[in-house]
């Protein structure tokens, strides 16, 4: 195993794969061993694309792909045995019951945590004789994550995993994800477009828009470099593009900037200019999206 | 080759689908008891049924087994399991065939059992009954192998209805190979060139698709 094998749970370079009507474009990733990221893209940005690539299910066109030390597609099945993935649109068999899926999974796992298990089940308030059938949807997810937490993976992949479900089982979901990562080895990925879920639980952020990466950072990072400046600027004053501003709206005299770079002097910059500045605000995870998607969609159309 | 984890997808589909296994079982045992209940109309509506069992099946598994499992979205339930996509086909190979080699031998060694000791037939009738019991096994053969490859249920319905309807032409023609049909009605199995010939090339037909279905299998790229 390489250094960087160790280093990082994911490592994509370059990672391309084309389709008729959507391309995922030079993917570069790299999530460190006992850290939480977050991707966030809207609908096709090609978060699910990205994380079937990770799975060995979906073979790139080029670039590498590494999960644990293990290269994808060629050593999936070794990988496997210590991730745990679970999406949005994955379902159980609806005939049997949850007790018998646990029981299946348990046959193919030899790390299955009996006493976790029972746990979990308890805490997501789950029956283990009742037929999947029978369950809504918050309980099959909590079903399905109750699968993978109980083998005890290293890696856990988790492709919207809330998508849907009612704050109650959000909440549940989400404070389960963070005792998992009381284990310091371990590593999760999770994708959503749900901004919200993101910023609770998450070390880091990528974002991901029609098939690129456009931004990827660490979260608190995000949120200091991240501000909207509300200015008043007296007529006839023209505001230049200082570095740091990727958007600037203006109406008569009221401005609002939007820098990714912040430092306390771009305040003073503007002062210079004959601008007052009326507020400093910091930005919500999903305000920092939107502006982060605008500028990255600006750029590639300009 | 990751055998014991094949072996648990393969157990699994067993324990999903034991109920249409029952159910097949049971009625091909109630249409082989009605060819021998005596009376022309209940040994030819044995017959049928024996046959209809096998065409039925030979459809319903795949769908099963297979696309259900695309269709009701616990493909990427069983893909998030240490295996690869390979591993997966071989596993739904596996299966696929055990399930419908148990009601297709048990049925055939039943009949095979009938005509010895009950006379439902005369024994020369064996070569071209094992000749018309392999049809369904070659349609089933192909109809998994569309279900694997072709990933949708419009391709196994189309080559379910291309099989089921062409059993019957086939076994018109068969029946009009004279070195196939003389001795049917005789009291000895006689095993003549003809037949040798069908059935070889019957066997070799589903060695081939079974090979064409993994080396396609192997060879995709996007799995889910």
């Amino acid at each position: 195993m390489t250094d960087t094998a160790t280093e990082f749970a994911i490592e994509l370079r370059g990672v391309t794969k084309k389709y008729r009507y959507f391309t995922l474009d030079k993917i570069d990733l790299k999530l460190p061993r006992g850290q939480i990221m977050g991707l966030i893209g809207a609908n096709g940005a090609g978060k699910s694309t990205t994380i079937r690539i990770l799975m060995g299910l979906v073979h790139q066109d080029s670039g590498q792909a590494r999960v644990l030390g293990h290269s994808m597609p060629a050593e999936q099945v070794a990988a496997k045995w210590d991730i745990g993935f679970a999406s949005e649109d994955m379902r159980l068999y609806d005939s049997m019951t949850l007790g018998w899926h646990m029981k299946f999974i348990r046959s193919i796992y030899p790390n299955w945590d009996r006493a976790y298990a029972q746990l979990l089940l308890k805490r997501f308030g789950l029956r283990a004789e009742q037929k999947i059938k029978g369950l809504s949807h918050g309980q099959r997810v909590k079903s399905a994550l109750l699968l993978v937490l109980a083998r005890k993976p290293e890696l856990l992949v988790l492709d919207e995993p809330t998508t849907g479900l009612d704050p109650v089982a959000r909440h549940e979901i989400l404070r389960e994800l963070t005792h998992v990562m009381a284990d310091e080895g371990r590593s999760i990925l999770f994708s959503s477009h749900n901004t919200q879920d993101v910023e609770q639980i998450s070390d880091q952020i990528t974002f991901i828009d029609r098939g690129r990466i456009i931004d990827s950072m660490d979260k608190e990072l995000y949120l200091d470099r991240w501000r909207r400046l509300r200015l008043e600027v007296p007529l006839g004053i023209e505001l230049p593009a200082f570095p740091g501003i990727i958007g600037l709206e203006r109406e008569g005299r009221l401005a609002v900037a939007t820098s990714n770079a912040f430092v306390p002097d771009l305040a003073s910059a503007y002062e210079s200019t004959g601008a007052r500045v009326q507020r400093i605000e910091s930005m919500t995870l999903e305000e920092i999206f939107i502006a982060n998607v605008e500028h990255s969609r600006e750029e590639v159309e300009v | 080759m990751n055998g014991p984890v094949i072996g648990h997808l393969v157990l699994k589909d067993w324990r999903i689908n034991r109920l249409l296994i029952s159910v097949a079982l049971g009625v091909g045992i109630v249409a082989l008891v009605l060819t021998q209940s005596g009376g022309e109309t209940p040994r030819l509506l044995g017959t049928v049924w024996f046959f209809v069992v096998m065409c039925v099946l030979s459809s319903m598994l795949p769908a099963s087994v297979i696309v259900n499992e695309r269709k009701k979205q616990t493909l990427a339930f069983i893909m998030s399991l240490p295996v690869s996509s390979l591993q997966y086909s071989i596993a739904k190979v596996v299966s696929n065939w055990a399930m419908f080699l148990v009601p297709w031998v048990t049925l055939l060694i039943s009949a095979l059992i009938l005509i010895e000791t009950r006379h439902i037939a005369p024994r020369g009738v064996i070569p071209m009954l094992l000749i018309l019991a392999m049809l369904p096994l070659i349609g089933f053969c192909l109809i998994s192998a569309t279900a694997l490859v072709g990933e949708s249920e419009g391709w196994l319905i189309a080559v379910s209805i291309l099989c089921n309807s062409s059993y019957w032409f086939v076994w018109y023609l068969l029946a009009r190979i004279p070195s196939l049909t003389t001795h049917w009605t005789g009291p000895v199995a006689i095993w003549s060139p003809a037949a040798r010939t069908v059935l070889s090339g019957e066997v070799g037909l589903i060695v081939l698709i079974l090979a064409l279905t993994l080396f396609l299998q192997s060879r995709k790229r996007d799995f889910i």
